[in-house]
């Protein structure tokens, strides 16, 4: 009985591979789809995506846009459920409720935005595997979460003619030797952690004479840890505890150990750039062992759920961090942040004040910007707005973060401006922010002034 | 300055950093005891390596925080008491709730199992695994959930090392449990268990209810995962609440069942112990140390594990399996 | 079936369909990414095949994870061992390709080229694999499991503090481009990883790379089929089935546990450096339980012991995320149409809006369901257990079934 042929076996093989392709053909997903049933002559189907069309307008485009059924499509490589989904669920939210507003005040010169949102968990094989899932619909990518996860397509991005925002604020996206396809925004880690230490030795003078440096490996971690030692060398601060890229997110030893260190060698400022679950357990041991100094880090790992009204830590949160953020946080008050709260108030969806969310509408209003400047000249291919992305010298976000700049070195590209924020318990009780409160807006140290910018902080290996 | 004489030269200069380093590995022992003993006890029952058990800690602990926090439960019905009384109760139905879902994990997903292969089991709970956490994952959503205790910050300083209040509490629950552990073993129903850890089918021959020695084991494992996973979400360790990172602890459970051995309870205190002390003294004293790298005290626990295996392919408490063709 | 002798019950392809199926089977896998060719769809009108598009780089995934579940196939299935750690012996075979196969540069590498890397991984996989092995044969059953798992976190530890080889934690580094060179030469003889020209048909890149696949997949199926009728197969299959009998039938266990150890973890070592090469980039993190766990659940979802169950297991997993959110979206689109019977059913599983009831959410932020790729570890999970539960041959038992089915039709015996 054994020894029967499988025959039928390879059959029903063949079955599961032609499943697998049946829906390649009208290969759209979710949002598309509506329209692109309308259209009964959909290029997209029948040519090749190479081909570069001429529509009615005059206007070449390639992939992802359709002059017909009037639709750009944007992608979104986004972290969802991974270590950063937090931050990342709401400016994905974000950039929903900026595009459908824009959809219906006339979209881009009539052209409807819509975006194809896939979840990379934060794991490079299914970045690169969603990458090559999207590029053949896509006009180009809103946002790709994840430093590794972005250079890991980077060279796909380059030779594909593809231009995506970074999700990530490592400073080799101001790098010029990187950054073809990329649009950086916001201080990157490292100028970040110039401008934090800087802030908190301006305002605190001599109480701060001694640093401890923790941070997770990788860009995120190390970049931000290169930055506090070139300011701590610039404030002649004593380095005593230096743990860059000693703390591991799935390790607790780790934790117990940075906290460990802390406490024994009693600093006068912590600077510890990790994930907030890392840093909520640091503090707190570091708390219980008795350590009392003062706390900042990178952005992301500060979390308004440490101030939330059940927290066991919130008072000693609120009495000793403070943080830098790379765009205008949510007790801001500008035009461009007002304009964006109150779209996501009139969007009908459910949501808490929270600073994050108004990351989606800084990413979404540069690709705006970008999109317009292709339409104006012409050229909506994927290459065409490449191309028109690097001619934009000035764009500009109405208070809601600084402006940035595409064009000229890397000195010139990267941005050095920043808020300074400390936690808010008071604040996120009564919604009037999303738990931080503004301390300095558009700040700029004197060390990341004059911090002479020609490469990444950190390389990448 | 080279980090590695820094950090060296601070240790000879604070003698209270071996008394750290005891409290911390007390802690961190403390649970993985509570969970290797949980994960013994299944074991020892029913035959079944429970790698689903870092999820039943999370669910533990996001159960307390729904209770405790976000449904109000008790709390809504009696403004008037005491905090702690409030959510000792809300703790009481979580575990309550933990002991039932652990009954009907075992009745709906190991029961059909029964007398298949060791580690087609093990591989079920591998699968239950995946799913209970990420189910679980999904509940708690991206921000972590607070368990509101009333232990809050507080840290008792006894002058030559300080310990948080919920440290305090740990060790003396996890000193209850175990008591009560032992006691439950002298009850009916644990000399039933211990007769079917035995030999199941000659248990049954004595008119035991199996089927009722693997509901009650897995319910027992089941609560002190969830004791664990509250304890983990609690101040010092995860002081912003219960989260999508707290399944994790349950993988250092690993080598402490192996080093005491799968088939002994008291093997599993003595390894959650051991893994634990060992973690936190290599915390201290090698983190930093460059040739070590990032992350050495992670695997101290392992490679503990290796080398008992090595000289005792059964742990140190283990029973050698007497192997008949 | 009768067979007259040994070697025609033995013989791979035992009987004439067989053998034309397999033909058709592999012309039609050569046929798959041949969409964007002009002219040759028309070949068979009707039929719409994958051309360029993101299913070929599904596929090669398959392929790639395959090879490294067949390995894991031969411990498992055949010698009866459990291992966790078939994720870190992939990433040893991936950074002895990238130290071997990489060019010179910031980080390890010496440039040589593919026919060297891609056997090497394979043998400093297999040789590390043996030399735990004994560790492994004192410790039995479960044990094991721990033992591997154990060999994972290690693994990962020193893939991350290795940084000049591997780029270091959360950075990583990137690895050898599929291509064939005699040696260091400057134009490689076959170049798998750009567009060009085969025999006068262009092809792209991950057209040539999806056939350089598929043939080490073919071959190495062909090896593993083999092994089944060897001396070591035999011998590995009285290990699992009982390890003392067989020991005291004369099968020395301590040689083909240790034996099943090193192929397993060849295939795994090559297995690792292709999926690493086909990625271009990973960080050492990619080798962690999580990935081991992985080939276990193809193996069991396949059909424990079974080559060709291995095979659909590997599709099946890798493609399952895929179809999911396709078919979401699928959902979605039916739903907001609005004019099918099963509407009902359908919003009753999807999330369109603010709102509405659904146990998948679509749209972020939206709705109290899962979220699609937590809905795929979800069914992942489930799947695993189901499998286990009730139909411990895997896919490959589901086959039998129906193959049986239809053999007898319309007899139901």
């Amino acid at each position: 009985m054994k020894m029967k042929p499988r025959w039928l076996a390879i059959f029903l093989a063949i079955g599961l591979v032609l499943a697998a392709c049946s829906p390649s053909g009208g290969d759209t997903t979710t949002t598309v789809a509506e329209t692109g049933t309308t259209s009964g002559s959909s290029t997209e189907a029948t040519d090749p995506p190479t081909e570069t069309t001429q529509g009615d307008m005059g206007i070449a485009t390639d992939v992802g846009v359709d002059l017909e059924a009037g639709t750009i499509t944007l992608g979104l490589l986004s972290d969802l459920t991974g270590p950063f989904g937090a931050l990342v669920t709401p400016i994905v939210t974000g950039q929903e409720v900026y595009w459908d507003n824009v959809n219906a005040n006339g979209g881009i010169n009539g052209l409807e935005v819509k975006l194809e949102v896939r979840d990379t968990q934060y794991v490079v094989d299914n970045h690169v595997q969603l990458y090559e899932e999207l590029k053949d619909q896509v006009a180009a990518f809103g946002h790709s979460t994840g430093s590794p996860h972005t250079v890991a397509i980077n060279e796909g991005l380059q030779s594909d003619g593809i231009l995506a925002i970074p999700l990530t604020w490592y400073s080799g996206w101001s790098d010029t030797n990187l950054n073809s396809n990329l649009l950086h925004h916001g201080a990157p880690y490292c100028i970040e952690a110039m401008n934090s230490i800087g802030w908190l030795k301006e305002q605190m003078g001599d109480g701060i004479s001694t640093i401890a440096i923790v941070s997770l490996p990788g860009d995120f971690g190390l970049d931000s840890a290169e930055g506090a030692k070139k300011a701590a060398e610039a404030l002649g601060l004593d380095v005593v505890v230096d743990l860059a890229g000693q703390i591991l997110p799935t390790d607790e030893a780790t934790l117990t150990a940075a906290a460990d260190a802390i406490v024994a060698a009693n600093p006068d400022l912590v600077w510890l750039t990790s994930t907030p679950t890392m840093y909520s357990s640091i503090f707190g041991q570091a708390l219980a062992g008795g350590y009392q100094g003062t706390w900042s880090g990178g952005a992301p790992g500060y979390s308004p759920a440490f101030v939330a009204p059940d927290s066991p830590i919130k008072d000693a949160v609120a009495s000793s961090m403070y943080f830098g953020i790379y765009f205008e946080p949510w007790d801001g008050n500008s035009a461009g942040t007002q304009a964006a709260k109150q779209m996501l108030a009139d969007s009908g969806r459910e949501f808490t004040p929270f600073d994050y969310y108004l990351e989606g509408f800084v990413e979404a209003q540069i690709m705006h910007q970008v999109l317009l400047a292709a339409y104006a000249a012409a050229d909506m291919t994927q290459g065409g707005i490449v191309a028109a992305a690097k001619t934009l010298s000035e764009v500009t976000f109405d208070g809601l973060a600084p402006t940035e700049s595409y064009v000229g070195s890397s000195n010139e590209q990267v941005q050095r401006a920043q808020w300074m924020v400390k936690p808010d318990p008071e604040g996120l009780v009564s919604g009037a922010n999303g738990g931080t409160k503004i301390v300095e807006a558009n700040y700029t140290s004197d060390i990341a002034a004059n911090y002479e910018f020609n490469e990444a902080c950190y390389q990448l290996g | 300055m080279n980090p590695d004489i820094l950090i060296l030269a601070q240790e000879t200069a604070h003698p209270s950093r071996f008394a750290e380093m005891v409290v911390e590995g007390l802690s961190l022992g403390t649970i993985y005891a509570l969970l290797a003993v949980g994960f013994v006890i299944i074991f020892k029952a029913t035959q079944v390596i429970n790698f689903a058990h870092g999820a039943l800690a999370t669910m533990g602990a996001f159960l307390v925080a729904s209770a405790a926090t976000i449904i109000d439960v008790p709390g809504r019905w009696m403004p008037s008491a005491p905090d702690w009384l409030v959510w000792a109760l809300s703790v009481l139905i979580a575990v309550i709730a933990m002991a039932g879902i652990g009954m009907l994990l075992e009745r709906v997903f190991l029961r059909p199992m029964v007398g298949e292969e060791l580690f087609a089991v093990a591989i079920v709970t591998l699968g239950l695994d995946i799913f209970l956490r990420n189910y679980t994952n999904d509940w708690i959503g991206p921000q972590p959930r607070p368990l509101g205790d009333p232990f809050g910050a507080e840290v008792v300083d006894l002058g030559w090392v300080s310990i948080a209040q919920t440290e305090i509490a740990q060790i003396v629950v996890a000193l209850v449990a175990v008591g009560a552990i032992a006691l439950f073993f002298q009850s009916r129903m644990g000399i039933a268990m211990r007769a079917t850890a035995f030999d199941q089918e000659a248990a049954r021959a004595q008119g035991i209810s199996v089927g009722r020695v693997f509901s009650i084991s897995w319910a027992i494992g089941a609560v002190l995962a969830a004791i664990a996973g509250i304890f983990i979400s609690l101040f010092p360790r995860r002081a912003a609440g219960v989260d999508n990172t707290t399944a994790f602890f349950a993988f250092k459970a690993f080598p402490a069942i192996i080093i005491g051995g799968l088939d002994s309870v008291v093997g599993a205190i003595v390894g959650g112990l051991l893994v634990g002390f060992s973690e936190a003294a290599a915390g201290t004293y090698l983190t930093g140390v460059s040739f070590l790298g990032t992350g050495f005290a992670g695997i101290v626990p392992y490679l503990l594990m290796l080398l008992v295996l090595i000289v005792r392919p059964y742990g140190i408490f283990g029973t050698e399996e007497i192997r008949r063709v | 079936m009768l067979y007259s002798s040994y070697e025609a019950d033995q013989a791979l392809m035992n009987t004439g369909p067989k053998k034309v199926i397999l033909t058709l089977f592999l012309l039609f896998l050569a046929f798959i990414p041949l969409q964007m060719v002009e002219g040759i769809p028309d070949l068979i009108p009707g039929f719409d095949f994958l051309g360029n598009n993101d299913w070929l780089k599904l596929l090669s995934t398959a392929c790639i994870f395959a090879i490294g579940a067949l390995g894991l196939n031969v411990l498992t299935g055949l010698a009866g061992q459990v291992s966790l750690g078939h994720a870190f012996f992939m990433g040893l075979g991936a950074y002895t390709a990238a130290w071997l196969g990489a060019a010179p540069g910031p980080l390890a590498g010496i440039g040589l080229p593919m026919w060297i890397w891609l056997p090497a991984a394979g043998v400093v996989a297999a040789i590390v694999g043996v030399a735990v092995g004994p560790t492994a044969v004192r410790v039995r059953g479960l044990y094991l499991a721990f033992v591997t798992l154990g060999l994972v976190f290690v693994g990962e530890y020193i893939f991350r503090n290795w940084s000049t080889l591997t780029g270091g934690s959360q950075s990583g580094r990137t690895f050898p481009d599929f291509e064939l060179r005699l040696w260091k030469e400057e134009t490689p003889l076959v170049d798998f990883a750009n567009d060009g020209t085969w025999f006068g048909v262009a092809l792209s890149g991950e057209a040539k790379t999806y056939y350089l696949l598929v043939f080490l997949l073919v071959v190495f199926v062909l090896l593993a089929k083999n092994l089944q009728r060897t001396r070591a197969g035999r011998a590995f299959q009285s290990i699992r089935d009982r390890d003392i009998a067989a020991e005291i039938m004369g099968v020395n266990e301590f040689k083909y546990k240790l034996t099943a150890f090193g192929i397993s973890s060849f295939y795994a070592g090559v297995a690792g450096a292709l999926l690493a090469s086909f990625v271009g980039r990973t960080i050492p993190e990619r080798w962690d339980l999580f990935l081991s766990v992985q080939f276990i659940a193809i193996v069991l979802i396949g059909g424990a012991g079974v080559v060709t169950g291995t095979l659909l297991g590997s599709v099946f997993v890798i493609t399952l995320p895929r179809i999911v959110q396709d078919f979401t979206g699928w959902l979605t689109e039916y739903v907001t149409e609005g004019n099918g019977v099963f509407v009902w059913l359908a919003d009753l599983l999807v999330v369109t809006g603010e709102g509405d009831f659904g146990l998948i959410n679509v749209q972020q932020g939206i709705g109290s369901g899962l979220s699609v790729s937590i809905l795929n570890q979800v069914l992942y999970g489930l799947l695993i257990i189901g499998f286990l539960i009730f139909e411990p041959l895997g896919l490959y038992g589901i086959w039998l079934r129906i193959r049986n089915y239809w053999k007898g039709w319309p007899f139901t015996y």
